[in-house]
């Protein structure tokens, strides 16, 4: 199943990560560039990596980026089957998943649109309710005395200069 | 003397890359990769990551599906110099985060550190009960036993396969 919008933003990418399952059921990824034809459908692989070689079968592109604050994330995942195309190959997607949920933007959720983080507050919240019914037992209460000792030893660093990653 | 014995380069990318692409396999057999924090914890030689009880899915994929893998492609923020690319193939254990691991919190300040902005999950009292859900978390331990390497992350060249076990 293709979507235009969500294909226009993966073409924002410089490459992919292409993984599928080896016949030892380990998965396996390489990176790849890519290019999408919304003619055709297909995602096409131009160089497949010599350790893609013989590659077939149920696939997975997973677009990504962040900046070096761990924000500005953006997630893009196409699902789909690995088809023949020329000399190299291409997917044929049966389905593009963003982290959000959204059918039009990779972009996550993030504290300057309050309103996409309310929305997926509430996703988060109802998703957890359902885990937690089927579960049939409430979560333990979360020890956040230790977390917050950790918030402020990092501010310390920090206000040192010694944030170390 | 760490535990996993692979070169110095490659654990360097296991301690510094800020984020993997993470692979489990769903129950049709196909790949599902997304974008993930990990924490290498030395002392173990294993790799820890966390997802919320809100987003299971890969936690219960890698439950059914114990084969797993980790793509550090991404060197974004990590201050290393020409790193290589790394697969990393392995057996997941999956449990509830319920107790204190010897990991959690190491986890938990790398993440700090590299995500500055994270802090405000925590420190503030209305945050946290608005996005509970996202300190209720099940724990993915990934016991190496493969480790594939692309030098200078040229997956045009056929990688470095180093057993792990």
């Amino acid at each position: 199943m293709w979507n235009r919008a969500l294909a226009a933003r993966g073409r924002a990418y410089a490459d992919a990560v292409l993984t599928v399952v080896g016949a030892d059921g380990y998965p396996a990824s390489v990176r790849c560039k890519v290019a999408f034809d919304d003619a055709a459908e297909l995602v096409r692989i131009s160089e497949p990596a010599p350790a893609a070689a013989g590659w077939s079968g149920a696939a997975c592109i997973l677009l990504h980026r962040h900046n070096d604050r761990l924000e500005d994330f953006h997630e893009l995942q196409i699902r789909g089957a690995l088809v023949p195309d020329g000399a190299g190959l291409a997917l044929r997607p049966s389905a593009f998943v963003t982290g959000s949920g959204s059918s039009t933007t990779d972009r996550m959720p993030h504290a300057s649109a309050p309103l996409e983080l309310v929305r997926f507050a509430l996703i988060g919240r109802r998703n957890a309710r359902r885990y937690l019914a089927k579960r049939g037992a409430p979560w333990p209460p979360v020890d956040f005395s230790a977390l917050v000792r950790v918030v402020r030893e990092v501010d310390a660093e920090s206000k040192n200069g010694r944030n170390t990653r | 003397m760490p535990a996993l014995d692979l070169p110095p380069r490659v654990l360097d990318v296991l301690r510094s890359f800020y984020t993997c692409e993470f692979t489990t396999v769903n129950r049709r057999g196909e790949p599902v990769t997304w974008p993930i924090v990990s924490h290498y914890h030395e002392p173990d030689g294993v790799i820890v990551l966390t997802s919320s009880i809100a987003f299971p899915a890969k936690t219960q994929n890698a439950r059914r599906h114990p084969e797993v893998s980790l793509l550090y492609s991404d060197p974004t923020g990590s201050g290393l110099v020409d790193p290589p690319a790394v697969l990393i193939q392995g057996r997941a254990e999956v449990s509830e985060l319920l107790e204190d691991r010897p990991w959690m919190l190491p986890l938990f300040k790398t993440t700090l550190r590299r995500q500055p902005e994270g802090r405000s999950f925590v420190a503030n009292a209305l945050v946290r009960r608005l996005f509970a859900f996202y300190f209720q978390r099940i724990a993915v331990v990934v016991r190496p036993h493969r480790a594939l390497v692309w030098s200078s992350r040229d997956f045009r060249r056929k990688p470095e396969d180093l057993r792990v076990e």
